[in-house]
Parts: structure tokens; sequence; C-alpha cells
């Protein structure tokens, strides 16, 4: 079969407008994008999970990275924790906003919890990324 | 012992995520999961000795 005729016989339907919305919407605030789409288990499950993780997270002393290092070290080292921090959505721009988790202290980064609240942040926005593609899956019918 | 129920946390938590994504139905959803969890502290216990013994 050439490339033409493949093309042809792999008819990709159209992803509906209301999917992306659903994305985004999922992606800002955690669990939300499964109870617009009526998955209230999933939304339970999935964006509990990202908002326990969070807290959880904080809670124990983590740091979230922003561009700004504060020790000398290149910004470039900022950006892949930062994306990941990035992914739990409202819940990482209010503590930008806030200053809440950004700070520099040596005092929080004693704690013996610190790198696992690092990892519980970070975990809690990588998390919230799979329950944004999930609900965008199950909205363009992708999943049921 | 902190130690190991914060990493069994974490397991509980990524494979919650994971076995509700990943399958068709609940039986099939809650095995994954607890294969995930299983997986998690198995591979994380196993790196944890590997480590002890290298010392640097």
């Amino acid at each position: 079969m050439v490339k033409s005729e493949r093309l042809h016989a792999e008819h990709v339907e159209p992803t509906p407008s209301g999917a992306w919305l659903v994305g985004v919407i999922a992606w800002f605030i955690p669990g939300v994008g499964h109870l617009m789409l009526k998955k209230f288990g999933r939304a339970a499950l999935m964006g509990g999970v990202v908002w326990f993780c969070f807290f959880v997270g904080l809670a124990m002393g983590g740091h979230m990275f922003d561009l700004q290092t504060g020790q000398g070290s290149s910004v470039w080292l900022q950006v892949p924790p930062m994306i990941a921090n990035i992914g739990s959505g409202a819940l990482y721009l209010v503590c930008w906003l806030l200053n809440i988790g950004f700070a520099d202290d040596p005092v929080q980064a004693a704690r013996a919890t610190y790198e696992y609240g690092n990892t519980f942040l970070l975990i809690a926005g990588l998390l919230n990324y799979l329950t944004m593609l999930d609900a965008f899956d199950i909205a363009a019918g992708r999943r049921s | 012992m902190r130690h190991f129920l914060v990493m069994c946390l974490f397991a509980a938590m990524a494979s919650v995520v994971f076995g509700a994504m990943a399958k068709d139905n609940a039986r099939e959803r809650w095995l994954y999961g607890l294969k995930v969890f299983a997986e998690f502290i198995v591979i994380g216990l196993v790196l944890a000795w590997i480590l002890y013994f290298i010392p640097w």
C-alpha cells in the first residue's frame, strides 16, 4: 500500500474542540477535567492523588522550582523540575504568587523530609499531566 | 522505618493513577495497580541495597 492509500485508510477523526478545553481545565485544577466528563470516581482518585501529593510535599518542607536559582547555578538546570512542578496547575501558580515553597531557606533544606517533599511536589505535577491526558482522551472519545 | 513508609506512600499514590488510567475493566485496573505498587517497592529495595554497598 502506498503512502497516500495508507493515509486514506487510517482516517483520523478530528479532535473535538471541547476536548482541548477539558484538557486545559484538567491541568489547571486537578480532577476537574474528569468532573466535567462526569467521571466522578476517576476525578476523586486521580485528582485526589495530585492534591494529596502536593500538600504532603509542602508539609514535608519541599521546594518548588522556578527560573531563579539563588545559588549561582545555571538557569537551565531549573527548567526540567520547573516543568514537572508546573504540572500542578493552579496549585503551583497560587504558591508562586504567594511565595510559598519557593524560598531558598537553609533551615527548611536541613529538614529530614526536605528531599521527600521535593519528590512529592514533582510527582504531583507529573501525575497531573497523566490525569490531564486521560481526561483529554476521554473527552476526545479515544477511551471510555 | 519512616523512609520505607514514605516510599510506600509514594508507590501507592503513583500506582493509583497508573492503575486508574491503564486498563479497561475494574479487575484489570486493580491487578495492574497492585503490580505497579509491588514493582515500585521491590525495585526501590533492590536499589537501596545496591547503593548501600557502594562506598561513595
